[in-house]
C-alpha cells in the first residue's frame, strides 16, 4: 500500500492517512477483511509519529470502515467500501459544487460548464487507462 | 490539569538578567506524547528545556519532571531524562565510542552492547573524533548516547537542524523507531514545521515567553487555515450534500 504522507499539503497529516485509506477502500484496493499495516510499520513508511497513525485508524474506525481486533490488528470491515464510497463522493459533490457555484458566479452558462466537466471526465479516464 | 503528565509545568518565568524570557508559561505534555515546541529563534526553547533539566532555576513558578522539581532532584531527573542539545559539543578529540564509555559510569542501567549496537544502527563511525565527524553524524551520535539508557522523558533541541534531507530523514526513522518501541514523553523544540508536523503528535507554540496555541496538528491547521476538516466532519459534509441533492 503505496501511501505517501506530504507536510507542505494543506491537511495535516493523519487528515492525509484517513483519506488516502478511504481512497483505496472506496477503489476496492483494499477490499473487506484485508489487514491494514501496523501502526509502526506505517508511520515508519510515510515518515510520522505512530500517535499520529493510531488516531488516524481510530478515525477510520469511528466512521465504521476498519474494526480493530484485540491484539491481532485492524481490518476493513463489511460495510467498509460502502461508506468509503459514500464519503468520498461527498467529498467530491462538495468540490463540484463550489466549483460550479463559482463558475456561475464568473458568468459562465450552465451549458458551458456542462461541456467543460464532460470534457475533463473524457480526458481524465482516457488518461487514466 | 493532568496529575499523570510527566512533564508539568505552571506559570513558569525564566529571566536572564532583567529579561524575562518565559513567564506565565503553562504546559501539560501527557505519557507517551511527543510535543514538537515550535518557536521562533530566542523564543525561549532551549530556555524551556533547561529549566526541565534544572539548569535554569525558576524565578517563579513550577517545573515538574516525572513528578520531581529538577532544580532539587537533578541527578535523580537527569538518570531518567535523555537529552540531546542542539549541537554536538562534547569533547571534540573524543569519539563516539569514548562518549559511550565516559557516560557509562553514570547509569547503573547502562548497557555497553545497546550503546553499540545504537551507533551501528544509526551508521556513527564509532572511532573517529567528533571535530572529524559531519553534524549529522554527531547529532545522531548524541541521540544514540541519550536512548542507551531507555529514557522515559527525553528532550530534543533542534535534532534536525543543519542537516540535509538525506540525512534528515534517516534521523527522523531513527527518531520515529524509538517512538514506537518505547513510547518515551519527548518535549523537542525544533521551528521547523514540516519536523514538527511529522515527528510529533502535538504541536505548542511558543511565543512572548508562553504557550500561544497547544493542540494536534489537525487542530492547529484548523485555526490557522480553516481549510483543514477533519474527517469527523466529513459526516456533516455528507448529510448536508445529501439534503442538497434530494432538495
Amino acid at each position: 500500500m503505496n501511501i505517501t504522507v506530504d507536510t507542505s499539503g494543506s491537511s495535516p497529516p493523519s487528515v492525509q492517512i484517513v483519506e488516502a485509506i478511504l481512497d483505496r477502500v472506496a477503489s476496492g484496493e483494499l477490499t473487506p477483511g484485508t489487514q491494514l499495516p501496523s501502526v509502526r510499520g506505517l508511520a515508519s513508511a510515510v515518515l510520522v509519529n505512530p500517535n499520529t497513525v493510531g488516531r488516524a485508524y481510530r478515525d477510520l474506525a469511528q466512521m465504521g470502515v476498519v474494526r480493530g481486533r484485540s491484539g491481532s490488528g485492524v481490518f476493513v470491515t463489511e460495510e467498509g467500501p460502502g461508506i468509503a464510497r459514500d464519503l468520498r463522493s461527498a467529498a467530491t459533490l462538495e468540490a463540484v459544487s463550489q466549483a460550479v457555484t463559482e463558475a456561475l458566479r464568473a458568468g459562465h452558462s450552465p451549458e458551458h460548464i456542462l461541456q467543460v466537466v464532460e470534457g475533463i471526465v473524457a480526458v481524465t479516464t482516457k488518461d487514466a487507462r | 490539569m493532568n496529575n499523570d503528565a510527566p512533564i508539568r509545568i505552571r506559570g513558569l518565568e525564566v529571566r536572564y538578567g532583567k529579561r524575562s524570557v518565559l513567564s506565565g508559561l503553562d504546559l501539560d505534555i501527557p505519557p507517551g506524547t511527543t510535543l514538537a515546541l515550535l518557536g521562533e529563534n530566542g523564543a525561549g526553547k532551549s530556555t524551556l528545556l533547561k529549566a526541565c533539566l534544572g539548569l535554569r532555576k525558576p524565578k517563579s513558578g513550577t517545573v515538574r519532571v516525572l513528578g520531581l522539581n529538577p532544580v532539587r532532584r537533578p541527578a535523580k531527573v537527569q538518570r531518567q531524562v535523555g537529552y540531546v542539545p542542539d549541537r554536538p559539543d562534547v569533547y571534540p578529540w573524543m569519539s563516539p565510542s569514548e562518549l559511550m564509555r565516559f557516560l557509562a559510569p553514570h547509569y547503573s542501567s547502562w548497557d555497553a552492547s545497546r550503546a553499540r549496537e545504537l551507533l551501528e544502527q544509526l551508521r556513527v563511525p564509532q572511532a573517529r573524533a567528533f571535530r572529524q565527524l559531519s553534524r549529522g553524524e554527531g547529532m545522531k551520535a548524541m541521540l544514540a548516547a541519550a536512548l542507551v539508557p531507555r529514557p522515559t522523558v527525553l528532550l530534543l533541541d533542534e535534532p534536525f537542524g543543519g542537516l540535509d534531507p538525506l540525512v534528515k530523514d534517516e534521523v527522523l526513522r531513527a527518531v520515529l523507531e524509538v517512538l514506537g518501541e518505547r513510547k518515551p514523553t519527548v518535549l523537542m523544540a525544533t521551528h521547523d514545521l514540516e519536523i514538527a508536523l511529522r515527528a510529533a503528535d502535538r504541536i505548542a507554540v511558543l511565543a512572548g515567553g508562553r504557550i500561544a496555541r497547544e493542540g494536534t496538528p489537525e487542530e492547529i491547521a484548523d485555526r490557522r487555515t480553516n481549510e483543514a476538516v477533519h474527517p469527523k466532519d466529513l459526516h456533516r459534509v455528507l448529510a448536508k450534500t445529501r439534503e442538497a441533492s434530494h432538495r
